[in-house]
């Protein structure tokens, strides 16, 4: 499958998309938007989801996100912006490379980035936090993550000794 | 969302007056002590609380868009987001992904929505800055976002239009201006703008206002940029 932010990286359709670039993310004009005006920020590298993006690009991210919502309030006279991740063929994402929408908003603009809430009974609600819970402590207890760590650890052991050796065989 | 108590008209006009009399601090201060969410935050309101660090915490919203729609609230008191410190909202992202992980795991959905409403005309309904984390199933209906195509002329114009006080706030020099002089002075690229197309004729007056007063700024410290618009709309929460 081609990749919408891959080619805009590498700006495959002959027209500058790019506002911004740096080591890791990139600042982009894409074609296809909710309204015009509309900025995207994404990780250079191609990273499918949320849940596989490195911490420090992610933070980069999201201190450029503010950066442009503060730039589309000044610049497009805007009322107000909505930031959006659409992580996962549920939420609607399309291209399997994790990127964050800025989306200009005035009011009235006709945009349907709301929902009608739905208060949880209170058995589902006692659930839903017992279950979220639950998952939290199984992301975080030490035990599950060692294994594939401890590879990781030996991997590099290998790859070190490998290239001292040959270092050594040069003369 | 949690609901602002009601109060009448006379009531209003009388914090009016109230806030005007009023210092910045002063205001952050009365902001904080009506805000609910700090209220949550400190304990004096109960709430379902599923994670806390010592930059955030994490509640079931009380009325979700569906089951597992989630509150990422910073502890500090930010009206909007960019009040927001980059540390704070670095960290908060981090924790947004976490989040995201767990309910897709302890959800069994197939997605998540991240999701900020940056100013009243956002959606915005809270007056303390939070980042919505919202469970999604194929099919649910719940963000119904419809993309459309723009052509190379709307992108170029987009981009022209939104170049300089980016590269401002990213301490760049502007790519298209060949002479650092050329910053000093108001930039004539956006006066051929037509932002009538591009957004409306509602906003053209906005827009116009505002290069003025970038213009009469341009000289002044960085760190002073835009801060009167922003400030306006963080006071739409008083």
């Amino acid at each position: 499958m081609v990749c919408e932010f891959c080619e805009i990286l590498e700006r495959k359709s002959g027209k500058e998309q790019i506002l911004f670039e740096d080591q890791d993310v990139v600042i982009a004009v894409r074609d296809s938007v909710l309204t015009p005006g509309q900025i995207t920020v994404f990780p250079k590298k191609h990273v499918p989801i949320l849940e596989t993006v490195e911490d420090s690009i992610l933070k980069r991210c999201a201190v450029l996100v503010n950066k442009v919502s503060m730039a589309v309030f000044e610049s497009f006279g805007s009322g107000g912006t909505n930031i959006l991740v659409k992580n996962g063929l549920g939420a609607g994402q399309i291209m399997p490379h994790f990127g964050i929408e800025i989306i200009p908003r005035q009011e009235g603009d006709g945009l349907e980035l709301a929902w009608d809430g739905n208060p949880l009974a209170e058995d589902e609600q006692e659930l839903t936090l017992h279950l979220l819970q639950e998952a939290f402590a199984s992301l975080n207890r030490p035990d599950e993550v060692k294994p594939e760590e401890k590879k990781v650890l030996k991997q590099k052991k290998g790859e070190d000794n490998y290239l001292v050796k040959s270092q050594r065989r040069i003369p | 969302m949690l609901e602002q108590p009601k109060i009448t008209e006379e009531q209003k006009k009388q914090l009016e007056e109230k806030l005007k009399k009023m210092s910045p601090e002063e205001i952050a201060a009365f902001q904080k002590q009506q805000c609910v969410f700090c209220k949550i935050i400190d304990g004096s309101i109960p709430s379902t609380k599923i994670y806390e660090d010592d930059r955030c915490i994490v509640v079931l919203d009380i009325n979700p868009s569906t089951k597992g729609h989630v509150l990422l609230i910073p502890k500090h008191h930010y009206a909007i987001m960019p009040q927001v410190s980059d540390e704070d909202l670095g960290h908060l992202f981090v924790v947004a992904k976490k989040l995201s992980q767990i309910l897709l795991k302890g959800l069994k959905v197939s997605g998540t929505n991240i999701f900020i409403a940056n100013g009243p005309a956002a959606g915005q309904r809270a007056q303390h800055f939070l980042i919505h984390i919202i469970p999604r199933k194929e099919g649910d209906k719940l963000l119904p976002v419809k993309e459309k195509i723009i052509d190379h002329d709307m992108q170029e114009k987009v981009k022209l239009a939104i170049e300089r006080s980016l590269n401002k706030l990213l301490g760049v020099k502007s790519v298209t201006s060949p002479k650092v002089e050329v910053e000093k002075k108001p930039a004539v690229i956006d006066a051929d703008l037509d932002v009538e197309e591009i957004f409306g004729s509602k906003n053209k007056d906005k827009f116009e206002e505002q290069d003025d007063e970038l213009e009469e700024d341009s000289e002044d410290s960085e760190e002073k940029e835009g801060g009167a618009n922003l400030d306006e709309i963080a006071n739409l929460f008083k």
